[in-house]
């Protein structure tokens, strides 16, 4: 187990250095400059030219590249050129609202996923089985973007039922009491979360409802019924434990999913978290911010799919811990 | 305290939410119902960074500090940039020329800053060596050169030397210089402004204080009751940054901000129209679009452009666009033709005697064909010795300008002209405008209330943002004369006599100076817009008691 575990983070840790190697490259090669004032106002070009010497960015990229990573090694991850402060405080700000959002987006994925997909396999090929099909087909099928739109539109600005963007009211937040705080949080949460989740259940709940069809055709599920169990103590307690196993590492998948979707919900709902940073410093050549969110989101990325892995094999003994 | 039966009766579970949250933060705080209530949220479309004014020149920025930091003199909508008739005593309650080259300012006594002390002349005398320290990296520093140096001759004292005498010193002088505390940041080294804390905490001496940043969500500010210039009516204002401008109009269109400084396009306008709860308030604006010609070969600026170099195919391709019809197509009528390179803020330069060029299609082709320019492969395009009439157009990512670019690109067809389009980010275009990699360009420009400090930046030889390297000494001359002018009407004979010169050599067809339109929630009363600045004036502003909502009464 340790030994599987040290290859696994040893692979990762390559994986990692690979990302952030490439996006270096790939950031400081791109047309445009950082420093710039807003557009159509006049620079000055002393300004700039003193920020760029500031910064190193008059060295050769190679250099820039060792520094780059020296830093990295101490722990640095440099200060940013558009929020003017250090990177890790705009990531420190920006981190805690996307976790929310992407915790909650999951929670939403696969509570609603999982039901949806054990209520169509009990029923399934019957007529709510195949409106379900279709439904979750035509959710999974729609640009996530547009999804939050529409549910801005709906649900923010006809109906009022909820915030059309921000974590809080500015005007009220600072004033309530703490469930009150809570309560404001968590509606400006709701459509986001559900924009994110909605989609993500729709492709979890294809996945269970396909996984447990399969749990349902084997031998021990034909044994438990001829045991007289309910159909329902079937479907539960001895199905469901063996299809919940590919969800699990759909777990881990849903990672990068969540912070690709992060990018464009959070520029929907005006949700300032590590997406909307990450967008905002391409559009500054802000480099040492893009590597950073770069940096965290392959972290993410490979951790979330480690431990899949490990939960699969606490799961399930039958599955061998190979690289 | 406000009683819940103030408050409608909740028709969803969402909205008794929020009368709960109301009511909580009522009952929290108490309410308000006099003359200096109410809360009002601005939707920005950008986040801000800093609040330390040398350092920023981004619009939301400076709306935020300009409530903070007072100038020594106020410009006064409207005003003129000549002379000093167009100021209002602010931090200065007097000034004094004393020679030609020496004006003396006489600071309020009663000014003070939001810690305590008064406010003095070494705090005028430090803010100006902080604006020109190069350590500070601020922005355009061009306006403050004239100044040789100030001096604080006594603690409520401040004289200002000039390198040269010249008509808008004074503006230059005041315009330019939001007065920072020399006791909270004398000892912040200056290359470290850029991150100081004073950034987003400030302490200033105007009408609002700091009160509260939520970094990518908001600013809030809370009105100084003891601001000796008239405590401002509303109580707090509050920041709200999105992502764009879409998002900033949802928030206010579903009344969760009260506030925009610009909807951008008809599309915006009309959904604030439909909005029964928002007022809309023009004014004039203060940017120009314009093509740009490359006058230098793409990437080389030792050799003419094979195309652009020649005056008459630039004209050709300035009568060949019907600059009304794409106006009319692209900003529904929110917009004029400039015919020269000014936004709508200098009214006092729109004037009869300079008229855009004419759209004229058979003139323009005439002109094409006189310089060698046929179809002589019946492809569409001209040509001329082996070489189409073609080009790339840079155009950055706004999206009235990409629709422009559209437009030109059908309009120049009809004529035999190829128009490429190339979008690109922000960041990307700066970059080949100032490498001089580019055959044409849309850009935009903003402006300060007189044409002295940008035009010839953009225009003149040897000018830091002239990237298509157009030179004429008579149009310099003319700038040059404009500049000195003593008087409104002298200036403005200079001024029509530059931009005559310069639509006569075409080096960019102008395309459109955008009206400004601002919404602001109709309960709001006393709105008065300022061009330059278009909250500058928000102390004034007021919510009578009898419209105040529930959201306004909170938190006082």
């Amino acid at each position: 187990m340790t030994a599987w575990l040290l290859r696994r983070l040893g692979a990762a840790l390559a994986i990692v250095f690979a990302v952030v190697s490439f996006s270096f490259v790939a950031i400081h090669l791109a047309p445009g400059t950082p420093f710039l004032p807003e557009q159509g106002r006049p620079i000055n070009p002393a300004a700039v030219a003193r920020l760029r010497d500031e910064f190193g960015l008059g060295r050769p990229l190679p250099e820039q590249y060792v520094r780059y990573l020296g830093a990295l090694a101490r722990g640095h991850l440099g200060e940013s050129f558009s929020q003017r402060r250090p990177v890790a405080e705009a990531i420190a700000t920006a981190l805690p609202n996307t976790a929310v959002l992407a915790g909650a987006a999951l929670l939403i994925d696969f509570l609603l996923g999982i039901a949806i997909g054990v209520f169509q396999a009990a029923r399934a090929r019957r007529s709510s089985d195949v409106a379900l099909t279709n439904a979750t087909l035509f959710l999974y099928s729609l640009p996530i973007f547009w999804l939050g739109l529409v549910l801005l539109l709906v649900f923010g600005q006809w109906l009022h039922w909820f915030p059309v963007g921000g974590v809080t009211d500015p005007v009220l937040y600072p004033n309530l009491p703490l469930w009150g705080k809570v309560l404001d949080r968590l509606r400006h949460l709701a459509l986001p979360a559900l924009t994110m989740g909605l989609v993500g259940a729709a492709g979890t709940a294809r996945f269970q409802r396909a996984a447990l069809l399969e749990a349902l055709g084997q031998d021990y599920v034909r044994t438990a019924r001829a045991k007289g169990l309910r159909e329902s103590a079937v479907l539960v307690r001895h199905a469901l434990r063996d299809a919940l196993l590919p969800v699990i590492t759909l777990l881990g998948l849903a990672l990068p999913f969540l912070l690709t979707g992060a990018v464009l919900v959070e520029a929907v709902f005006a949700w300032p978290g590590l997406g909307k940073l990450a967008a905002d410093a391409i559009a500054a050549r802000d480099y040492p911010l893009v590597l950073a969110t770069t940096l965290l989101a392959s972290v993410a990325v490979v951790m979330g799919s480690l431990l899949a892995d490990l939960f699969a094999v606490l799961a399930d003994p039958r599955v061998r811990m190979v690289t | 305290m406000e009683s819940l039966g103030m408050i409608h009766l909740p028709r969803t579970p969402a909205v008794l939410a929020l009368a709960l949250l109301t009511a909580a933060a009522c009952s929290r705080r108490g309410s308000c119902r006099d003359e200096y209530c109410g809360s009002l949220v601005i939707a920005a479309t950008r986040s801000a960074t800093t609040l330390l004014p040398p350092l920023s020149e981004a619009a939301v920025e400076r709306d935020i500090f300009d409530q903070i930091f007072l100038r020594l003199a106020d410009f006064t909508v409207g005003g003129s940039t000549i002379g000093d008739s167009g100021f209002v005593p602010q931090l200065a309650r007097s000034w004094e020329w004393n020679d030609p080259l020496t004006l003396t300012f006489h600071l309020d006594p009663r000014a003070h800053w939001q810690d305590g002390p008064p406010v003095t002349a070494a705090d005028v005398q430090f803010t100006f060596e902080s604006y020109t320290d190069t350590a500070v990296a601020a922005g355009d520093l061009t306006a403050l050169a004239h100044i040789a140096s100030v001096t604080a001759t006594d603690s409520l004292t401040a004289v200002f030397k000039f390198r040269h005498s010249y008509p808008e010193a004074f503006f230059d002088a005041t315009f330019h210089l939001r007065i920072l505390p020399a006791h909270l940041l004398r000892d912040v080294p200056r290359g470290e402004w850029r991150t100081a804390a004073f950034g987003r905490a400030p302490i200033g001496d105007g009408p609002y204080r700091f009160l509260r940043w939520t970094p990518g969500e908001s600013v809030e500010l809370t009105a100084d009751s003891t601001f000796y210039l008239g405590r401002p009516h509303l109580q707090r204002l509050i920041w709200r940054f999105a992502s764009d401008v879409n998002v900033a109009i949802t928030q206010l269109v579903a009344g969760e901000a009260d506030a925009i400084e610009v909807l951008v396009g008809p599309a915006n306008i009309g959904r604030a129209q439909a909005a029964a709860h928002l007022k809309l308030y023009p004014y004039p604006g203060v940017t120009y679009t314009f093509l740009r010609f490359n006058l230098r070969a793409n990437g080389d600026s030792l050799r003419p452009n094979p195309l652009f170099a020649d005056a008459a195919v630039r004209r050709a391709l300035v009568m060949a666009t019907d600059r009304e019809r794409m106006l009319q197509s692209a900003t529904a009528g929110h917009a004029k033709v400039p015919p020269g390179p000014m936004p709508q803020q200098w009214s006092w330069l729109w004037v009869p005697e300079l008229a855009p060029p004419p759209y004229d299609t058979t003139q323009a082709a005439g002109l094409l064909t006189a310089r060698g320019w046929r179809d002589s492969n019946r492809d569409g395009i001209r040509d001329r010795a082996g070489r189409r009439l073609s080009f790339h157009v840079a155009v950055p990512t706004s999206p009235l300008r990409r629709q422009y670019a559209r437009l030109l690109q059908e309009q120049l067809r009809a004529v035999g002209v190829e128009l490429v389009i190339d979008e690109m980010d922000d960041p990307a275009m700066a970059e080949r405008l100032s490498a001089g990699t580019f055959d044409a360009a849309l850009e935009s420009w903003q402006t300060d209330p007189t044409p002295t400090s940008g035009v010839p930046q953009i225009w003149s030889k040897g000018g830091g943002a002239n990237y298509g390297g157009y030179a004429n000494p008579a149009f310099d001359r003319a700038v040059a004369t404009a500049a000195n002018a003593q008087t409104l009407s002298a200036a403005r004979a200079a001024w029509v006599a530059a931009f005559t010169t310069l639509a006569q050599d075409a080096p960019a067809i102008m395309l459109y100076a955008l009206d400004n339109v601002a919404a602001v929630d109709s309960r709001v009363t006393d709105v008065q817009l300022r061009p330059d600045s278009w909250m500058a004036l928000v102390r004034n502003w007021r919510i009578p008691p009898d419209r105040l909502n529930e959201r306004d009464r909170v938190g006082h």
